[in-house]
């Protein structure tokens, strides 16, 4: 950390809205065999915050954010006083403007405070980590970080889906809807499990997009393009070898050795591809603590989610690493964690 | 529970851990930080009600005036429409107000528990006596509510007494500094141990223009009625209206209690100008030396003083002289200079209130850790030269960094009365075990009030604010509301988990009918039903056990009880969901574990019961409950009845419908059928006439006597081998007999049974239990050496079929109750006609004996509660218990159903209050009639058949001397015609004390000079209800007659 000083992690919360919506049931919207889905995507359940029969919205971003956040600091012992910074990552913001970082502040009683939100995709939560580290280097004692996305906005069930090449019909498959929080300390309060090391490096120079995610305006809302792309030859070869770097890296920066991490939290493309980066990333010892099988791609709250799983089998004294790479213009990110005493 | 020793000193201070307030243009506390934060300021013309400004030319007519300061709800606090007409407003807001902080400190206001043996004083700040003056000017208008209206001293008495708080109470006028002098007097008495909890309140209500036209005269006056504090235009002083309520305690007890901490008191200080330039000059010395005095009780350097809230009136010379005092004491080498400012510039000047406007507002800054903004300077006032003094204005709100903060407030008085206070923020809250579950714990959120409107009226208000928070566990909120809002006579309790469904639970209530809200009279009679065996399953109460500490704590001692003798544990079966829980040498171990923890479980929650019974093996558990048997004893004696009766020969059981009787005739052609018992059984159920008689009765008719109980076991030892196969085991009710014996013989009565048309059903069991087949069973038991005491609740045996007398629960009874027929109904029959219960609860897993007593139609008008009904069943249902017995008069031990990291105070919306009664502002307007009557037989007690009688029809005229009595009493009052009626009872409903009793003697006599001189001896004991006075009254008349 900046400064010398840590950063602890005190308390994770987590909101996913209504149930989990199955296989079946998507894929019955779809038109689409639940056993495909099964084999090519992985995933099992995820949740949204749209009534998928009615396409009523019950549950918007700023709800979910205030969830999983009032949840973290609920756990952590903490009131809206003792919050000195907000940094809110999401790549699907209720609105442009006001930011969903200041109607969750407002949500959850904060006031006058930085209240960040970082435009990013699946590498948010840990560029939020970074950043709150360098906050509490600067003299700030506890802040709360949260990530979420809400991916109906892209799920057009009016629109004839029988037509969609597979490529498209994975991008209505792999996402769900989800938030995640983390109260963070200069001090072990709560869980008391110290962020050893955050990595957050763009990587994508001279590389073209590994998924683009465009929006619409007023000028050019009848566009024909498509609003979500994914270049999936690309993701499945890049992003493992991403993140076996990304594993290299965080030892580097902690220097501990491969055999000395007891968890590990891949990124969490779908159930399918987190296998396989799994597998590439050798290491044997450690618990995997994955989600998306679960939850579906909720992007920014995964680490959450994954963390909240973490934190229950997690010993004292014991280690972890976590990865995520965001595929869109290449970023990759990590984190180290370590279980300090409790108190 | 008062801090002494090291405790004492580890958290040194007092804390206020209460607030309630109304200002103009800030009703409530969240209003008034609103109004800060936002930096608003208020002021108003002088509203018609006040007085006529044309008549008071040169004074300004501009100031900062509550709305609605004529509103009372006076039948919340059962004051009468006439008492509340000359009561001075500055009392009836304050009691309204102080309810409301006592709520917020988490101690119900008038709760008296018998472990709370805590002296409360009241300490008030109130100016002048403008309402005497006011009220007071015609000697023929006198009353002795009047006098007792209008006294100052009376505000802080008021408060005493209505809340029932037997501390000091004391009432302090130093002018404007009184609110804060009264704030110092209150905390020297908690530190001198005089009280244990203490209200500090101001309050000021500009009921006259005096003081505009002695400021006016000063040159004091802002002609704008604001003042600007510090500012380089401050022209003086505009004034306000507002009061403030808060609740301090010793840092430690406040602590101890796990009461919210707003912020600590950490020291104070009064002082007096003494000769200064005149009675009214400000005198810096003095202020330097208040601020020094109360920063060296508080232990603190002021260059830790990270702002003050100053007095800061906006008079030039005012704030001059307090800037040179702030200069002195603060402009020392320090890191930034002290942050100053008024909240005058957002009020005005609230005078007698000024102190407590300051302080909760410095206590709010603290807690919030924002100190607002002072208004009122676009230019700061050079000549007062801040930043040379250390001092620095605060333009835009400041946030407050991590750590402890110290804040000071002034406060000073016209007449050279000076006071300063300092503050620190809380300290952290001891941090709770990170708590990681899956599904948030449920809860039972409860709030109680005068009247089903008043309940209705605060559901609405708890639901907007709860809906308005994040989604959210519920179950500190709900433990919030345990603490505090359980008080009042109508009820309402619903068990939620999250804050959603929770909000939404409220808003139906609020919109529900008012039958929905019940007002319960007396506690719940509550017995306990214990089920016995049959009734296991793999992963029973698996998910009270998750979410219930006092089950998980109660199973775990029952199973190590059992442990020591089983050789593994039962509470790891339980939840391991293992199929081996069917096991007969498992199922009767671990269904006593059950019913002793799930009966202790409620224990817990402080349901005492009244009476037990326990089906077969249940009465095990049920006796330990009773006292009976210890819970070591009873665990050897289920041991070693599952061990007795595992060596038993394999049986099986059959449920029937059928009666007895019915049995007798199905089977009267099939010898090879016979059944033990069951003719002699038949014979007894035809005795009476039916099933509700048969019950009531069985307690004074047992079958045999107590003696014959072995000497039956050895009968049908002998029977065993030999016919008949089959025995009645128990009678559950009129239509419920269960059989037992050989398997081939019960698959052969079934098959006649379902040949007949009658349904018949085997039970889960391995054993023949209550039949010949468990006699060596019974053997075995009776050798054992148990050492049973009477038991201290009312234990109904299902041996016997009758409460248990003075027969000991030793060997000999087990053997007999092992072996012999469970007389179910007729045991929970004399139950239900001796306790009366009002409340049956079923102790077991799932649910078996209600629906077997509802359709025996065994405890008629009870009503029957299962806190773990079923493998569905969750912490849930025990809450579900809680709430039903709370909504019906039980006043549980809250902090038994929640997890310790629950049980942390929320702040919950304050009680909102009647607003439809307004009352007399002015001398000169006469009492105002409350707008909206509500006959007060709806809030009395519901009309038993005799008063109900005598209740005349609507529309039919009264009984003459009815009428007058309630022409008097309606008079007396003030009360709106219609409003008195003949059950309504003196003192509970119509707010009637000795003042008014005498004064009801002198109007009877006078209005009916026939009675003579009315007896006040004879008079008090008649006084229940205006219908037992006008018996009485006509009781007399009748003698005079004669």
């Amino acid at each position: 950390m900046m400064n010398g000083g840590r950063m602890y992690l005190g308390a994770v919360g987590t909101a996913l809205p209504g149930e989990p919506v199955g296989n079946a049931t998507l894929g019955k919207l779809l038109g689409v065999s639940d056993e495909w889905i099964d084999i090519f995507v992985g995933t099992e359940t995820r949740h949204f915050g749209r009534d998928l029969g009615t396409g009523e919205v019950l549950r918007t971003l700023t709800d979910l954010c205030a969830e999983a956040g009032a949840q973290a600091m609920a756990a952590a012992g903490l009131e809206p006083a003792d919050i000195e910074f907000l940094v809110l990552a999401t790549a699907t913001p209720d609105t442009l403007l006001p930011t969903t970082a200041t109607q969750t502040a407002d949500l959850l009683g904060l006031d006058h405070l930085p209240a960040y939100q970082l435009q990013a995709g699946c590498s948010g939560a840990v560029q939020a980590l970074d950043l709150a580290g360098a906050l509490l280097g600067a003299g700030r004692r506890t802040g709360l970080v949260i990530g979420g996305d809400v991916t109906h906005r892209h799920l057009d069930l009016d629109r004839d889906l029988t037509d969609l090449t597979a490529e498209e019909l994975v991008n209505y498959l792999i996402f769900g809807d989800g938030a995640g929080a983390a109260v963070l300390s200069t001090e072990p309060i709560g869980e008391a499990v110290e962020i050893k090391a955050v990595l957050n490096r763009f990587v994508g120079l001279g590389r073209p997009p590994g998924q683009l995610v465009d929006w619409y305006g007023v000028s050019d809302r009848h566009s024909p393009r498509r609003m979500l792309t994914e270049d999936y030859k690309e993701i499945e070869s890049s992003v493992p070898e991403l993140a076996a770097e990304a594993v290299w890296d965080l030892l580097e920066l902690t220097g501990w050795q491969a055999e000395e991490v007891a968890h590990l939290l891949p990124p969490q493309l779908s159930g399918a591809m987190t296998d396989r980066i799994v597998a590439r990333l050798a290491l044997p010892g450690a618990r995997e603590v994955s989600c998306v099988r679960a939850t579906g791609n909720t992007a920014n709250a995964l680490p959450f989610l994954q963390l909240e799983l973490l934190l229950d089998g997690f010993g004292e004294g014991e280690r972890a690493l976590a990865v995520s790479i965001e595929s869109s213009k290449w970023i990759k990110t990590g984190f180290a964690l370590e279980r300090a005493g409790r108190r | 529970m008062a801090a002494t020793g090291e405790a004492a000193s580890a958290a040194r201070g007092l804390a206020i851990v209460g607030m309630d307030c109304a200002f103009p243009g800030a009703a409530g506390l969240e209003a008034y930080w609103e109004l800060l934060l936002r930096g608003g300021r208020v002021v108003g013309e002088v509203p018609a009600q006040r007085w006529d400004t044309a008549a008071v030319p040169g004074a300004p007519a501009l100031g900062g005036f509550l709305a609605d300061a004529d509103v009372f709800d006076h039948e919340f606090f059962t004051v009468t429409p006439r008492e509340a007409a000359v009561m001075d407003p500055h009392h009836r807001l304050l009691l309204q107000c102080a309810w409301r902080a006592l709520e917020d400190s988490g101690r119900p206001p008038g709760r008296r528990g018998p472990a709370d043996d805590t002296e409360v004083g009241v300490y008030v700040g109130v100016m002048g006596g403008e309402w005497g003056r006011l009220t007071l000017g015609d000697p023929a208008a006198v009353t002795p509510q009047l006098g007792a209206g209008t006294s100052a001293g009376m505000t802080a008495n008021r408060l005493s007494y209505h809340l029932n708080l037997t501390g000091p109470s004391i009432a302090v006028d130093t002018a404007c500094s009184s609110a804060l002098v009264a704030v110092h007097l209150a905390a020297n008495a908690l530190l001198a141990g005089e009280c244990d909890t203490a209200l500090a309140a101001g309050v000021n209500l500009q009921l006259t223009p005096t003081l505009n036209q002695v400021y006016a005269r000063l040159g004091l006056a802002a002609p704008d009625g604001l003042c600007k504090p510090f500012g380089a235009g401050a022209d003086g002083i505009g004034r306000s209206d507002g009061l403030g309520v808060v609740v301090l305690r010793r840092l430690a007890d406040a602590l101890a209690a796990g009461q919210r901490v707003y912020a600590v008191l950490r020291g104070t200080a009064v002082n007096q100008d003494g000769r200064s330039n005149g009675v009214t000059a400000p005198n810096r010395w003095a202020q330097q030396r208040v601020l020094e005095a109360a920063y060296r009780r508080a232990g603190v350097r002021p260059s830790e003083i990270t702002f003050v809230e100053a007095h800061g009136t906006g008079t030039a010379l005012g704030d001059a002289i307090e800037c040179a005092a702030l200069g002195a004491v603060h402009g020392v080498e320090r890191p930034r200079p002290v942050a100053i400012g008024s909240v005058k510039g957002n009020l005005g000047h609230t005078e007698g209130a000024a102190g407590i406007a300051g302080l909760i507002k410095t206590a709010l800054a603290l807690h919030h850790r924002i100190v607002p903004a002072s208004k009122g300077a676009d230019q700061v006032n050079g000549r007062l030269r801040l930043a040379e003094r250390g001092l620095s204005l605060l333009r835009a709100p400041l946030r407050l960094p991590a750590g402890e903060q110290l804040a000071g407030v002034s406060s000073f008085g016209m007449g050279g009365t000076n006071a300063h206070a300092v503050l620190a923020s809380a300290p952290a809250p001891a941090r709770p075990a990170a708590a990681r579950r899956g599904a948030a714990a449920p809860g039972v959120f409860t709030l109680t009030a005068d009247s089903p409107e008043g309940l209705r009226r605060n559901l609405a208000a708890q639901a907007e604010a709860i809906g308005r928070r994040p989604k959210s566990g519920a179950a500190a909120l709900c433990w919030s509301s345990n603490r505090a809002r359980t008080t009042l006579p109508y009820r309402y309790a619903t068990v939620a988990r999250d804050s959603a469904e929770l909000a939404a639970e409220l808003r139906r209530a609020a919109e529900g009918g008012a039958e929905a809200l019940p007002r319960p009279w007396d506690q719940p009679v509550v017995a306990f039903v214990f089920t016995g065996q049959g009734c296991q399953y793999p992963g029973m109460t698996a998910g009270l056990h998750r979410e219930s500490p006092s089950y998980r704590h109660h199973l775990g001692a029952a199973s190590r009880a059992l442990a020591t003798r089983l050789g593994f544990s039962v509470e790891e079966l339980i939840t391991s969901g293992a199929e081996a829980i069917h096991d007969p040498l498992t199922s009767q171990p671990a269904l006593f574990a059950v019913g002793y923890a799930l009966a202790h479980t409620l224990i817990d929650l402080g349901l005492r019961p009244a009476a037990v019974t326990g089906h077969s093996l249940g009465e095990i558990a049920a006796a330990t409950v009773a006292g009976a048997l210890q819970l070591e004893e009873a665990a050897e004696l289920v041991v070693e009845r599952a061990i007795a009766m595992d060596a038993t020969p394999a049986g099986g059981m059959l449920a029937v419908r059928a009666s007895l009787t019915q049995l007798v005739e199905l089977l009267a052609g099939e010898p090879e059928l016979a059944i033990s018992g069951l003719a002699e059984l038949a014979g007894a159920a035809t005795g009476g006439s039916s099933p509700g008689s048969r019950a009531a009765t069985a307690g004074v008719a047992p079958r045999a006597p107590l003696g014959a109980a072995s000497a039956t076991t050895r009968t049908l030892a002998a029977s065993v081998g030999a016919q008949p196969e089959l025995a009645v085991a128990a009678v559950n009710g009129p239509q419920d007999v269960v059989l037992s014996g050989s398997c081939a013989a019960l698959a052969r009565v079934e098959a006649l049974l379902t040949a007949r048309g009658v349904r018949s059903r085997p039970l889960r069991v391995s054993r023949g239990f209550h039949s010949p087949l468990i006699a060596p069973a019974a053997d075995r038991l009776r050798a054992l050496e148990l050492c049973p005491a009477a038991p201290t609740v009312p234990l109904y045996s299902t041996w016997r079929g009758r409460l248990l007398g003075a027969e000991p629960m030793d060997g000999a009874y087990w053997a007999g109750h092992a072996a012999e027929p469970v007389r179910f109904a007729d045991a929970l029959g004399a139950l239900a006609a001796q306790a009366r219960p009002t409340h049956l609860v079923e102790i077991g897993p799932k649910r078996l004996l209600l629906p077997l007593v509802r359709r025996g139609g065994l405890a008629p008008g009870a009503e029957l509660l299962h806190p773990a009904p079923g493998a569905e069943a969750t912490g849930r249902e025990l809450a579900e218990t809680a709430a039903a017995l709370f909504r019906s008069g039980l006043d549980p031990e809250w902090d038994a159903l929640y997890e310790a990291a629950d049980r942390r105070t929320e702040r919950l919306r304050p009680y909102v209050f009647a607003t439809e009664h307004r009352f007399r502002w002015s001398g000169a307007c006469g009492a105002a009639a409350p707008a909206a009557v509500r006959p007060l037989a709806s809030v009395g007690r519901p009309l038993g058949s005799a008063t109900r009688a005598a209740e005349p029809a609507a529309g039919r005229p009264l009984p003459p001397l009815l009428a007058a009595v309630i022409e008097a009493v309606t008079e007396l009052g003030g009360y709106p015609q219609g409003h008195v009626v003949g059950t309504a009872r003196f003192y509970e409903d119509l707010a009637f004390d000795s003042v008014m009793t005498v004064q009801l003697k002198d109007r009877l006599e006078s209005r009916l000079p026939q009675l003579g001189t009315v007896p006040m001896r004879e008079l008090l004991p008649a006084l229940r209800t205006v219908e037992s006075l006008t018996e009485y009254l006509a009781g007399l008349l009748t003698e005079q007659v004669a």
